[in-house]
């Protein structure tokens, strides 16, 4: 087989995050010679699912300075705890996020047909965390109302705050049209919570609820991204079955979509090679020459790669645990028909929670529930992933999240923590950098929502692939290859 | 509620194919898929994924089949393809005693990184080039020249006994003939457990089919045209 070296390539892929895997599936039908490589053992970069065992390397390297965008990461795992299944029984995701089924990367998946190859489940009721407010009252869970339906159901609002929300809801659905758009304009740039206020007379608790529905992770997110963000979850309701309004994919979230497109490149004749970095480059004019850690030394005319320099700003902390428990009074379908969800969403409030020391929690943190069905982890258990800002003592917070989850979750016995992973994710560049043949995509982005803006660099890293085919070119809008749609039966 | 006309519970299950190159992984497939067989068939770039149903008594199994390349350069993509698959074909070729050291080599990786209960089928193909071939397709060229017109160097006592030991289904085939190569994948289908089928997870297994079509979000299905922006009001 003629090496490595012999071909003049049209473009290298460094790394399998879920920019470049998209980058491979998009380029998957255009006959151009793709190397695609990642220095890690495993595939999805940033966006991986892990076997406890990887998650154990992974922190490893970690700690070794060796994953750019991420520090402080450890594992924990409980003394006393039993229970824990084979390390291959969990699919930890380092991006657990949930789709809007309005979001772009779906249509994107059906029109190249790889979403055959992911099974996607319903993400159910996002719920609000209630602190007791003195030792009587016990804390709680509240689902927030987000359909008509909901909102005239629900007995946690009262007459007056349902004509409230209903009325807002009316609004965002229409709120790109006029009068509407007037109404919200001059506030556009200021925080949603005052327009909130000053349009909508809302109170704390409306207010809650409907930040909460925007996933901000600092809670601070301004009028226009918000009645964005609100309008897509609400026309996303309905869209692929009653009762949701995301969906998830089984096996690790997005690091499924990242394996599957890789696939994708694959089966269109990429070539993959694992534990296979850059060492060195050299540009010349038209052509890089690379050599990789493999010790091949290859020239291509172009390399995509991402960016993991840390850009200094505010990071968010995750902790990863795994708990003894099915939770199964979070996954109800509320809706008759409706799918059983596999991912609910609990949103503590800003000021919910705080520490031993007295430290309050400064911003929101969010906590998304997977039940066995994602894949995740075995029957019987769940794993929790949860969110918020790294500022502070954000180990502590997390710990008193996960410590109230528990404890509003269950009447008797609390469920064990079986295990837990923590670390904290850094932000780098937020946007793409074009520089003669060297495309460099953004940091991942550490929203809990997929964020459609994501999409936009893989489309611009095609073009500059493409060259001039990109014009006649329809992106990511592939046939069935042959043999993947036969459905004869073989008896 | 033994209803003969009701639809059979249909679960979809994840298969891989491993080993050396040429020794006719892509074959077999498409001597399941097509019931068809190419001589010199190309190389597989890659991998290709194909799909198949198999009726069973009580059950259809949708095969999703990942044919990966052999060669050694694509080993990067095996971790990909046998994340979450639900069963293996390791194929050798018995005329080939390398085959079967790489074929091991592919049971042990399986066994160490696979889904745990993944059901690894070893299969020994070209049968047609040995005598007791069936199909006598083996015409004397294919059979190396050798006077005795059998070019079997792998026992099939060797390879039965060391599948026994590794608790792997085990086949002799002739991708070219066709012999056997259904069987494989039927047993396949057989052997998967019922637990680990996509219809049949967590309590209340009983009505595990239904419960399928219930969580599985169909991205392509009927989907309301309309769906409307306006729902919620």
């Amino acid at each position: 087989m003629e090496s490595l070296g012999d071909t003049l390539w049209d473009v290298v892929i460094s790394g399998t995050g879920l920019q470049q895997s998209l980058l491979a599936l998009a380029l998957s039908r255009s006959g151009k010679k793709i190397l695609h490589i990642d220095p890690n053992e495993f595939y999805g970069g940033s966006e991986a699912a892990f076997s406890l065992q990887d998650a154990k390397s992974w922190v490893t390297h970690a700690s070794n300075g060796s994953c750019g965008l991420v520090k402080s990461a450890s594992i924990a795992l409980p003394e006393d705890a039993t229970g824990l299944s084979p390390s291959r029984a969990y699919s930890l995701a380092l991006a657990p996020q949930l789709i809007h089924a309005r979001s772009a990367i779906l249509s994107q998946l059906v029109s190249s047909r790889a979403y055959r190859q992911v099974e996607f489940l319903a993400v159910g009721s996002f719920f609000i965390f209630s602190p007791s407010r003195d030792s009587a009252e016990a804390s709680g869970l509240t689902r927030i109302p987000s359909t008509r339906e909901e909102v005239f159901s629900t007995t946690a609002i009262s007459a007056k705050e349902k004509r409230l929300l209903m009325k807002f809801l009316k609004f965002v659905l229409d709120h790109e049209s006029s009068p509407h758009l007037e109404t919200w304009q001059e506030h556009a740039d200021s925080p949603l919570v005052d327009f909130l206020q000053k349009e909508f007379k809302m109170g704390g608790e409306l207010q809650t609820y409907i930040i909460t529905l925007t996933l901000s992770l600092d809670g601070q997110i301004n009028t226009r991204d918000g009645l964005a963000v609100i309008r897509r979850h609400l026309s996303s309701m309905g869209v692929y079955g009653p009762g949701f309004a995301a969906i998830y994919p089984k096996w690790g979230g997005l690091s499924e979509i990242a394996q599957v497109s890789c696939r994708a490149g694959a089966v269109g004749g990429a070539v993959y090679m694992l534990g296979t970095g850059i060492e060195t480059m050299e540009i010349a004019e038209d052509e890089v020459e690379l050599h990789l850690t493999s010790g091949d030394n290859i020239k291509t005319r172009m390399l995509v790669r991402a960016d993991d320099s840390p850009s200094g700003q505010t990071g968010v902390g995750r902790l990863v645990a795994v708990v003894g428990s099915p939770l199964t009074s979070l996954f109800e379908a509320t809706v008759e028909g409706a799918p059983r969800p596999a991912v609910a969403l609990i949103a503590f409030p800003a000021g919910s929670l705080s520490t031993a020391a007295g430290e309050e929690s400064a911003y929101p943190v969010y906590l998304s529930v997977h039940s066995s069905e994602t894949g995740e982890c075995p029957v019987g258990q769940s794993v929790l992933y949860l969110t918020t800002l790294a500022t502070g003592n954000v180990t502590g917070i997390l710990e008193r999240a996960l410590d109230a989850f528990i404890h509003a979750t269950s009447d008797s016995q609390a469920p064990q923590v079986l295990y837990r992973l923590q670390y904290e994710q850094l932000p780098g560049a937020d946007t793409a950098r074009a520089e003669g043949p060297i495309f460099t995509f953004p940091a991942p982005s550490p929203s809990l929502s997929f964020d459609d803006s994501v999409l936009e660099p893989v489309q611009e890293a095609w073009k500059k692939v493409m060259g001039e085919a990109a014009a006649e070119a329809e992106y990511m809008v592939f046939e069935d290859r042959e043999g993947a749609m036969d459905d004869d039966v073989y008896e | 509620m033994a209803d003969s006309s009701a639809p059979k519970p249909s679960s979809s299950v994840k298969l891989v194919l491993l080993g050396e190159a040429a020794v006719g992984k892509s074959s077999l497939v498409l001597r399941f898929v097509n019931n068809d067989f190419q001589e010199n068939k190309e190389p597989t770039i890659g991998a290709a994924f194909l799909t198949q149903k198999c009726n069973l008594p009580t059950r259809t199994i949708k095969f999703e089949i990942w044919d990966t390349a052999g060669q050694e350069r694509f080993a990067s993509l095996a971790p990909m393809y046998y994340r979450n698959a639900q069963a293996a074909l390791v194929v050798y070729d018995l005329t080939k005693p390398t085959s079967l050291i790489k074929a091991k080599h592919w049971v042990a990786e399986l066994q160490r990184q696979a889904s745990p209960g993944i059901v690894i089928a070893l299969v020994g193909n070209k049968l047609d080039l040995t005598e007791d071939g069936t199909g006598s397709g083996g015409d004397a060229e294919d059979a190396g020249g050798e006077d005795s017109g059998d070019a079997r160097k792998i026992s099939t006592e060797e390879a039965k006994t060391y599948a026994e030991e590794e608790g792997l289904l085990f086949f002799e085939t002739s991708a070219k003939t066709g012999f056997n190569v259904t069987e494989v994948f039927t047993a396949i289908a057989n052997a998967i457990p019922e637990t680990s089928l996509k219809t049949a997870r967590g309590p209340g297994a009983s009505h595990a089919a239904a419960r399928t079509e219930e969580q599985r979000v169909n991205l392509n299905g009927p989907r309301d045209p309309n769906a409307k922006e306006g729902c919620a009001c």
